[in-house]
């Protein structure tokens, strides 16, 4: 069997290393649109960005598995598929698969300002975006960051320097609208950066260097926009299997085609946690789909089950999260100490997710406890803590 | 470079150079040993790359953060002598130390 891989991110690599683990008999094509070997996108916002320039710690594969024989690396952007014929045709030539797997993953969405280039817009998705962000840096006193969500405080955090002033500007009503208001006050107090809500950006003015805003003026050297991402899904797309909201897979990360799948961020497939269709962003998703992924691919199906957990570093402070949950779930604090913060949220008695802020305990127990599908708030609050919880459950 | 032996979990044992100042985890990836999946990429968030140290080690390696310690207890079967790979910084005086890769990441 001959796979091709389009894509060389999270997901994608995940994938080569359970099909090459698992004894995959077959060919692999990885079909790279980056110029860098695969790596690491998370420390791009945090850790990395504030420490290091040296994209090797950021790789994603060990070389056993890069040089591995039975893959083949090609390093080119795909032009377009043909599935019934198994084709994927690129600017280096057509190449012939016998199935297929689109981890394309998605792309970080910039924002028309009026008097600013786009290409003067800073993003964050790509190595090329990180290293270019850092050779921007010099001289730079007045950073504004667009959108304030879990990406915007991480670059707050990971820029913060006595000789620059972040600032972050929200659309919304709130900053980290993600997360229960308690939590985002948590952070939002912490943060190294001033942040204000319902700004709407008129343009740039370029004899003052400043955006202007409903807010006023606001003096600003480099721009980044952290205001979200969207789907990958052109290529799938133009052979009637993908949309603007993803492409469809079922519980197997199959596509409508049957020599097709797709996995990570890209895949739009049922949620059993959430109980709907929804697209996650997270290492969790890229993770565990193409795990689902390889197991059919060697053989052994086994449909997508585990619930999405997400990380994100906030200077010193660790925010974690188990479970997805809709903006509009209700809060509930579990614990508060000067460090510590977790919380609840859920729909009445059901809990949808913990957030978790410098208390890994809880993360990893509110985890399990998901996982087992057993969850409810009165448990957890007569319980104090999920650890507790889970600790009960087990005896 | 010096080396440390890592055991795998199909109990073969690999050497692996590492540079000082690298994690266990940096060392290990790069010598592709099985078994680490470090599925946060080293972020101490997710305990998926528990190792075990050999117990007869000297301890010069630092005590666990706290929060490193909460991760482990929620590793399969944890151990005295476990760590998160990924916060074990290595230095000179790590030649020759001894670590298995648990059986289980979850």
């Amino acid at each position: 069997m001959r796979l091709g891989i389009v894509g060389a991110g999270q997901a994608a690599c995940t994938l080569i290393a359970e099909l090459i683990r698992g004894d995959f008999k077959g060919d692999i094509l990885v079909f790279n649109g980056e110029t860098h070997a695969p790596y690491q996108r998370p420390p791009l916002s945090k850790n990395w960005l504030k420490t290091s320039d040296d994209p090797t710690s950021l790789r994603l594969l060990p070389e056993p598995l890069e040089t591995h024989p039975s893959i083949q690396w090609i390093q080119t952007s795909v032009q377009s598929l043909s599935p019934d014929q198994g084709l994927v045709t690129t600017d280096q030539g057509t190449y012939s698969v016998d199935h297929l797997v689109l981890a394309t993953g998605t792309t970080a969405i910039k924002p028309s300002i009026p008097g600013l280039a786009s290409e003067s817009i800073h993003v964050i998705r790509t190595l090329d975006h990180a290293l270019r962000l850092k050779k921007s840096l010099e001289g730079v006193t007045n950073i504004t960051i667009i959108g304030a969500g879990f990406l915007a405080f991480e670059l707050a955090s990971s820029l913060a320097d006595p000789s620059r002033t972040i600032r972050i500007l929200a659309k919304g009503i709130r900053a980290l609208p993600q997360v229960a208001v308690k939590t985002a006050d948590r952070l939002v107090d912490q943060a190294p950066a001033s942040i204000r809500v319902g700004v709407e950006i008129e343009r740039f003015d370029e004899t003052t260097k400043a955006l202007v805003t409903n807010h006023g003026s606001i003096p600003t050297d480099l721009v980044i926009a952290a205001i979200g991402a969207q789907p990958n899904a052109e290529l799938a797309t133009a052979c009637g299997l993908g949309s603007s909201d993803g492409i469809p897979v079922d519980e197997f990360m199959q596509t409508a085609h049957p020599k097709v799948s797709a996995i990570g961020e890209v895949s739009l497939h049922h949620q059993p946690h959430l109980n709907r269709i929804q697209r996650i962003e997270s290492i969790s998703e890229a993770n565990d789909s193409a795990s689902v992924c390889a197991k059919r691919l060697l053989g052994h199906p086994e449909p997508f089950q585990t619930i999405p957990w997400f990380w994100s570093d906030q200077g010193d402070a660790k925010l974690q999260i188990a479970g997805l949950c809709d903006r509009t779930d209700e809060e509930t604090c579990l614990i508060e100490s000067e460090t510590e913060l977790v919380m609840i949220r859920h729909q009445g008695q059901r809990v949808t997710a913990i957030e978790a802020l410098n208390s890994a305990k809880e993360f990893m127990a509110a985890r399990r406890l998901l996982d087992q599908g057993d969850l409810a708030l009165d448990d957890l609050l007569q319980a104090g803590s999920v650890f507790a919880r889970l600790q009960s459950s087990r005896s | 470079m010096p080396q440390l032996t890592c055991i795998n979990p199909n109990e073969q044992a690999i050497d692996v150079s590492f540079e000082p100042g690298e994690t266990i985890l940096q060392a290990t990836y790069r010598a592709g040993v099985d078994g680490i999946l470090a599925e946060c990429g080293g972020g101490c968030s997710c305990a998926t790359c528990h190792v075990i140290l050999n117990g007869n080690w000297d301890g010069t390696l630092e005590e666990p953060s706290v929060q490193e310690a909460d991760m482990l207890s929620f590793a399969v079967d944890p151990t005295p002598y476990s760590r998160l790979a990924c916060q074990v910084r290595l230095t000179d005086q790590h030649e020759g130390l001894t670590l298995a890769v648990a059986k289980r990441q979850y």
